[in-house]
């Protein structure tokens, strides 16, 4: 019955009378009802998804927590490239995430950030990337666009917050700022579809609420 | 020890043909020969004449510059010279002094024997892949190799000899191989580059009858000796009676003669290869850019490849040291999470390594070393990916540790650990210990799940919270700590995840929420 049920949310299915929105490209659920309306199906794979926002730890991490808990339970790697904390583990696998499938890669140079970030994405078991890029410039990122595109990986790139005036290859760009017990985001670049029009979409950032 | 005079004349059997090495050597004069019967001994002899000079990485490949090699500190001579030296008419033996007058700027190098045996035993090992029963013999720059009873599985002698030949070509080495069913006549044939594979007696004595008797390996009394009585060529020695050689010239012709036609077994050593291989190189000239080191580590890879293949194993790690002038050295390692043995696997990380590595002083040679090797076992990839999170097939994570460092790709094992600081242990991607039974501890879900944990920091009394739970524990190894831990989100929106330290009343930020 599961089986029934992944399948019919997968939104490259057709269902007739209009389920749901037709979808253009693979995605993975976000957990998130709202959001994935938003997104039309969740986020995309095989893409690069910006997230642009300060300061790190204000919920940016957890609102990932169902599609990492999904590509887990697929025993597929989540790799974190060069986080500005140590993930504490034990909350990770409380949280449905397999300590055995969640890599950290430490770089300093750009250069390395990127070249790693190459690797992880063509490789075929990469479920997740989310890479924490402190620099400015956009132009790597089209190298990463086409790694991407060579898996299906869901690639999110975390950025500082004055990236988002710049133009950038990324599928998807998403501002996010937290606001009290929760966490605005807010779509600034969609390709291949008009923006969500609207408020932007808020998530719970509750302390226990998990997303699950 | 004999060397060998002037240059090639065949064009096919020079070192820079090697698609030619695939073919078996054609020889039109030579009538169709039975397939030695597998099982019964046949000896190939490599003989190997250039190898001082082929011991050499040429670090500009295919250069026209004269290249000689000298021996003899206090008279120098010419031990061994390459193709344009050789051109310009330098020949080994020549006094140094006449080789510099006829060549404009040659390098000249030191010949070396403790090297050269070093490569003779490397070649030995290699040559293990096709036989057990190989002995080197390093005075005379040749490697023995009993193959009768290889035969089967190599498909015949011819494809044997092909094979052998290919294979020490590809390293970067001109052998010249001999074959016959005794020790003795093979190394003679090999010398001489003769193309015919004596099987039987009969066929042996035919094949050596022609042959000058000066390529006997006699004392050049001897040889005088019998060119004194008229003899010529080995057939006539051949002819004559036994027992009238003994009375004359000793047992020692006699002896020689039985060891040639198969009469008088010549046992021989078995060489047994170290257990740890190693290899060397040393360039011609220095080398400062990583780049031209490509070509000779490759040259090393693919020894180590048919070593390891030889003794049926693989190896997880590797040292390469880049020799300096002066004794000192810059030492390498690589490690993969999966061993293997393959040349391009190990060529593509070392180039990784490389290509980051500034070169502080310039190099003079390399040497490669397998510390540690594992027993084969199937050296294929899958056809299908693995699901299996410690594999790596494609070294992929080998691949990024060899450009951005060991420590650079890392894994959390969770530990019993009660503290969140100490509840999980860093560890190289390819161990990760089983997790200790189950899920979390209850110490570890009563201070909630936390994302991030950063070392510890005092922290200001937050405004409004949301309580986790006390943690109590640490006691029993006299490090007592009682916390109340609580997620305090800050005024820049940040998720804060604190404890107070309930005897002291003190603040910590432990880590994130989120």
């Amino acid at each position: 019955m599961s089986a029934l049920e992944e399948l019919l949310a997968y939104p490259g299915l057709w269902r007739g009378r209009g389920a749901g929105l037709p979808a253009t490209a693979p995605t993975r659920s976000s957990g998130f009802a709202q959001l994935d309306r938003a997104l039309r199906g969740g986020w995309p794979r095989g893409q690069l998804t910006e997230l642009i926002g300060a300061p790190f730890g204000s919920g940016e991490t957890r609102m990932l927590l169902p599609v990492l808990a999904t590509c887990s339970r697929e025993q597929r790697r989540v790799m974190l490239v060069t986080p500005p904390a140590t993930p504490w583990i034990p909350g990770w696998r409380q949280l449905g995430v397999d300590p055995e499938g969640v890599f950290v890669i430490r770089a300093t140079s750009e250069e390395d950030i990127i070249w790693s970030c190459e690797q992880i994405l063509r490789h075929p078991e990469t479920g997740v990337l989310l890479a924490w890029l402190q620099g400015s410039r956009s132009a790597p990122l089209r190298r990463l666009r086409l790694a991407a595109g060579a898996g299906d990986a869901c690639a999110f790139l975390y950025r500082p917050p004055a990236v988002a005036s710049q133009p950038s290859p990324a599928h998807l760009r998403i501002r996010w700022q937290a606001d009290g017990n929760r966490l605005c985001l807010e779509v600034i670049k969609f390709t291949g579809g008009p923006l969500p029009a609207g408020q932007p979409v808020v998530i719970p950032r509750d302390a226990r609420c998990t997303g699950m | 020890m004999r060397v060998s005079t002037g240059a090639r004349s065949t064009p096919g059997s020079g070192r820079d043909d090697p698609q030619l090495t695939l073919l078996p050597l054609a020889s039109p004069e030579r009538a169709p020969e039975p397939e030695p019967v597998p099982g019964q001994p046949l000896w190939l002899a490599v003989h190997l004449p250039h190898l001082a000079l082929d011991a050499l990485a040429q670090t500009d490949s295919g250069s026209s510059k004269p290249l000689i090699l000298t021996e003899d500190p206090a008279r120098p001579r010419v031990h061994d010279a390459n193709r344009a030296a050789r051109q310009a008419g330098v020949r080994p033996g020549m006094a140094l002094a006449d080789a510099l007058a006829v060549l404009n700027a040659p390098i000249v190098l030191d010949y070396e024997p403790e090297a050269v045996r070093r490569h003779l035993l490397t070649l030995a090992a290699v040559l293990l892949q096709f036989t057990d029963h190989v002995c080197p013999e390093a005075g005379q720059q040749r490697v023995l190799l009993e193959v009768g009873r290889s035969l089967r599985l190599f498909r015949g002698a011819e494809a044997l000899e092909a094979q052998v030949r290919y294979t020490l070509r590809r390293l970067g080495y001109t052998p010249r191989i001999g074959t016959a069913r005794t020790p003795a006549a093979a190394r003679l044939l090999a010398r001489l580059r003769h193309p015919a594979r004596p099987l039987d007696r009969d066929a042996l004595r035919r094949t050596l009858a022609p042959l000058p008797l000066t390529e006997l390996p006699l004392p050049a009394a001897d040889i005088q000796a019998l060119h004194g009585i008229g003899l010529e060529r080995i057939g006539d020695l051949l002819r004559l009676p036994r027992q009238d050689l003994t009375l004359r010239y000793g047992t020692q012709l006699p002896e020689l003669i039985d060891r040639l036609l198969g009469d008088l077994p010549e046992p021989l050593p078995r060489f047994h290869p170290p257990e740890t291989p190693a290899f060397h190189l040393e360039f011609d000239q220095e080398v400062s850019a990583t780049g031209a080191l490509r070509f000779p580590l490759k040259r090393l890879l693919l020894q180590l490849e048919h070593t390891l293949r030889a003794r049926n194993h693989r190896t997880q790690g590797l040292e390469l040291q880049l020799l300096h002038r002066g004794g000192t050295a810059t030492r390498l390692t690589l490690e993969r999470s999966q061993p293997g043995s393959r040349v391009e696997e190990w060529l593509e990380l070392w180039n990784i390594r490389l290509s980051r590595l500034e070169l502080p002083v310039p190099v003079r040679g390399l040497r490669l070393a397998a510390p540690q090797l594992l027993p084969a076992g199937d050296d294929s990839n899958g056809l299908f990916s693995s699901r299996d999170g410690s594999r790596d097939e494609s070294g992929f994570l080998a691949r990024l540790r060899a450009r951005l460092g060991d420590d650079a790709v890392l894994r959390f094992a969770p530990t019993l650990h009660p503290l969140p600081e100490g509840a999980q242990e860093a560890c190289s991607p390819d161990a990760f210990p089983a997790p200790p039974g189950g899920a979390a501890t209850p110490a570890q879900h009563v201070v909630g799940a936390a994302l991030w944990l950063r070392p510890l920091q005092p922290a200001s009394p937050p405004g409004p919270l949301d309580w986790l739970g006390r943690l109590e524990g640490g006691w029993w190894a006299g490090d007592d700590q009682r916390r109340d831990y609580a997620i305090a989100p800050d005024h820049q929106g940040r998720l804060c995840w604190v404890f107070r330290d309930l005897r002291t009343g003190q603040w910590q930020l432990q880590g994130f929420w989120g």
